[in-house]
This record gives C-alpha cells, structure tokens and sequence, in this order.
C-alpha cells in the first residue's frame, strides 16, 4: 500500500496480524483511530504493549496470567480435588460461565495432533504428570472437544490418570438440548444412543 | 472443474480464516485434494462440522480452482467406522502418513482401497503393528515405490527365510554383515510379501526397516507421529 506516510503504512501492516483482517479493514482500523479516536489509539497501545510484555503462562495450569500462578490457582475457595483439563482458555472461560464448576483446571493449549506437530511435550502432559503424582487431585475431568484429535488426546489423559491412580472423568456427549433428533448428524446421534442412561 | 460425490476421507482439518475449515482429503479417483469447506464453523453451519471429521467414508462434491477447491457438498457413504484408543492414535499416524507421502493432485486409485481396509482393520481391533505394516508396504506399493521382500538387490538371489538382511530404503535387502541399518531376518520380509503376520520380534524388524524406507522417501525427515505416538504409546 502507497501512502504518504511511513509511520501510517507500518500501523496499516501490523494491524493485519489480526485474525479476519485484510489491508481494507487494516486501512479503516488506522484511519479511524487517527480521524476520532487518539485516546482510544493510545489505550489500546498501552493496552497491548502491557499484555504482551506481562503476560506468560500460570505455572500450575497454563493458562494466561501475569502471576506466576493465576488467581484460580492461587484462590482458596476452589476444590483442589478435582482438576479439569481443557484444551483453550476459551474452553475454560465456558465452562466457568456454564456451569458451577469449583475445582481447578490444565490447559492444554491444542491437543495432540500429529500434523500440527502438537505432541504430549507440547501440550505440558509433563507438567499435568507430575501434578497428578502429587496425590492432591482424586478425578481428573477429561473436558477435551469431541473431535477425532479431542478423544485422542483424551485417550492419552485417561492413561496419564491410570498411572497415577486418578479416577478420569469425560463430558457426556449427546443431543443438544432443544434439538430434534431429525437434524442431528448422524456420529452425534450414534454417540448419544449407544451412551444411553437408565430413566430413574 | 466440478467433481461430484467423490467417494473420500477426511485426512486432517484446520481452522482457515473466521467460519472456514481446510481439508485435506484422500479421494478415490482424484488422489489427496486440498479443499476449503466455507462456513462450517459457524452458529449456522451449513454442513455439520461433525460430518468432516476424519475416519467418516463420505461422498464428497467440490469445484477445483488451482491448487485447492471449495467444498460444494458431503454426504455420508456408509457406516462410520469408529476408532477408539490406540486404533485412534494408529489412525491419526495413516493420516499423517499419507498427507506427508502422497503428493496433492495424484491420482492412486489402489491407495484409496488400502487406506479404506486399514480404517476397518483398526476399526475391527486387528493388530496396530500388523495393520500399519501392512497399509505402509501397499501405500509404498501404490506410489511406485514398492519394497523388494523376494530378493537381494544386487544379484537378484531369492532371499532365504533364516538369513538376516540390511534393507537398503533406496534398494531393498543386502546380506547382512555387520554393516549399519535396519536388520531383519529373511522370513520377516517374506512374510510382509505373503501378507503372513510374523511373530512380535518380526513385527519389530519390519517397523524399524520401515521407517527407515519412510524417513529416506521423506527425504531423510520424520513424521511427527513417531515422536506423538511413540510417547502416547509408551506410558502403558
């Protein structure tokens, strides 16, 4: 892109290494912060330069945080008994959200997947070893994704938590509530009728 | 071009920019295709992302433009095969085998019936070792790489079942005298050649041999799955 300035076509550049933008949304980005919102600029600068110069892994569980150990971990209300893994941060942020879960998490951050070169060093199974040998946590909940790389990553955990004498847990998968059975594909519905459970 | 209902599986999918999913798919008649699958990631999803999943023999239909095509349809073409545990792992290493060997755009039409076979072998709870000796011997065979099992390479000798070998990746079984490289023993490599499962000290010759023969055809790199599985399948 030709502009007049250099300052400007190198914000235009680096706004593009955000997901979903190209050089027109990039240009629009650029322009408008400069046309009607300076402050909004300058926040989100420092913003940016605070979050990528502060913000590491926590030691325990992986997730983001700019403690050594995040406030999860840290906190005291939370049931230590019980740990469960996830693949994202945004994994872990649903579920908080949905349900009243109380134990503590392991992100994985991907799942083992050969072609993306993730494997068990990648995804800090070291960590979540020695974490399960400590003798703390008594189930381990298996809340990877329901893809063909989710539930073999899930197998891998359920081994991990054999060894360690842990007792693994995994999410039922099923109809989604309010669903018609009619649109549901047909791997979910196979899922959901060969886990069927007895009506009480 | 338009291509419809193609017989293929889903070999790997990634994420490709905000609702779209990359493909790589094994076809039966236009080889491994690169396809984008648009919007199936979204609330709405057009295509159910659980229909692309790998293992799932599907019937797909895409337009080919360049390199890669744009997915216009997929229907399921029979039952799923459903791989649980090291089958799972097992599977996740074909798949990884074939992106990695099989070039995009070529046509193998021998490679698709193997590939399928090994899936229900998997499926069917046959030996892991067996099933990917023997998926890896036909894959060879299909890309017009196939092993020498019957003879020495230099003189065409037919190999002597109680006689140990060094297989050459680039030319196939040299007596073995001391020299470095993958042994193994005649009746081994006559067996993978008469699809007869040798015995477990067997099946350990012909995999070391094996990623030999893979790791040259990779031009001396390795697949990433040695390293994945090998540890996932260690700590039993």
């Amino acid at each position: 892109m030709s502009t007049a300035s250099k300052v400007l076509a190198e914000l235009i550049d680096a706004l593009r290494c955000l997901p979903g933008v190209g050089a027109k949304s990039a240009q629009r980005m650029a322009f408008h912060l400069l046309e009607r919102d300076r402050d909004g600029g300058r926040r989100l600068a420092a913003a940016l330069t605070a979050a990528m110069e502060r913000i590491g892994h926590c030691r325990q569980c992986r997730t983001f945080s700019e403690e050594p150990v995040c406030a999860l971990c840290a906190g005291a209300a939370r049931d230590r008994h019980v740990l469960c893994v996830v693949e994202s941060p945004s994994d872990l942020a649903a579920i908080e959200q949905a349900t009243g879960y109380r134990g503590l998490y392991f992100v994985l951050l991907g799942r083992l997947s050969p072609l993306d070169g993730l494997g068990p060093d990648e995804l800090g199974m070291d960590l979540l070893r020695r974490r399960l040998a400590e003798g703390e946590v008594q189930e381990l909940i298996v809340a990877t994704n329901p893809t063909v790389e989710g539930e073999a990553t899930a197998h891998y955990l359920a081994q991990l938590a054999r060894d360690a004498g842990v007792r693994a847990t995994r999410l039922a998968h099923g109809v989604p509530l309010g669903g018609e059975l009619e649109f549901i594909d047909r791997s979910t519905l196979a899922h959901a009728f060969g886990g069927r459970q007895a009506l009480d | 071009m338009r291509i419809d209902q193609q017989p293929a599986y889903v070999l790997h999918a990634r994420p490709y920019r905000e609702t779209s999913l990359l493909l790589e798919c094994l076809t039966r008649d236009h080889g491994r295709v690169g396809l984008v699958a648009r919007g199936v990631r979204g609330e709405r999803a057009r295509l159910a992302r659980a229909e692309l999943e790998p293992f799932l023999p599907l019937a797909l239909s895409w337009r080919m433009r360049g390199e890669l095509g744009t997915l216009a349809g997929a229907e399921a073409a029979g039952a799923p095969q459903r791989l649980a545990g090291d089958a799972l792992l097992a599977g996740l290493y074909l798949n990884e085998l074939v992106v990695r060997l099989v070039a995009r755009q070529d046509s193998h039409p021998e490679l698709f019936g193997a590939y399928a076979l090994a899936l229900g072998r998997l499926a069917a709870g046959e030996s892991l070792a067996w099933t990917l000796r023997r998926f890896e011997r036909d894959l060879l065979d299909a890309l017009g790489y196939g092993l020498l099992l019957d003879r020495q390479a230099e003189d065409e000798t037919p190999l002597q079942p109680q006689a140990d070998y060094v297989y050459l990746p680039e030319q196939g079984p040299q007596p073995w005298r001391g020299q470095p490289g993958p042994r193994v023993r005649g009746a081994d490599l006559l067996a993978l050649a008469a699809d007869r499962m040798p015995d477990p000290e067997g099946l350990a010759a012909l995999r070391r041999m094996m990623r030999a023969v893979i790791a040259a055809h990779l031009g001396g790199g390795e697949l990433r799955a040695w390293r994945v599985l090998g540890e996932a399948l260690r700590h039993r």
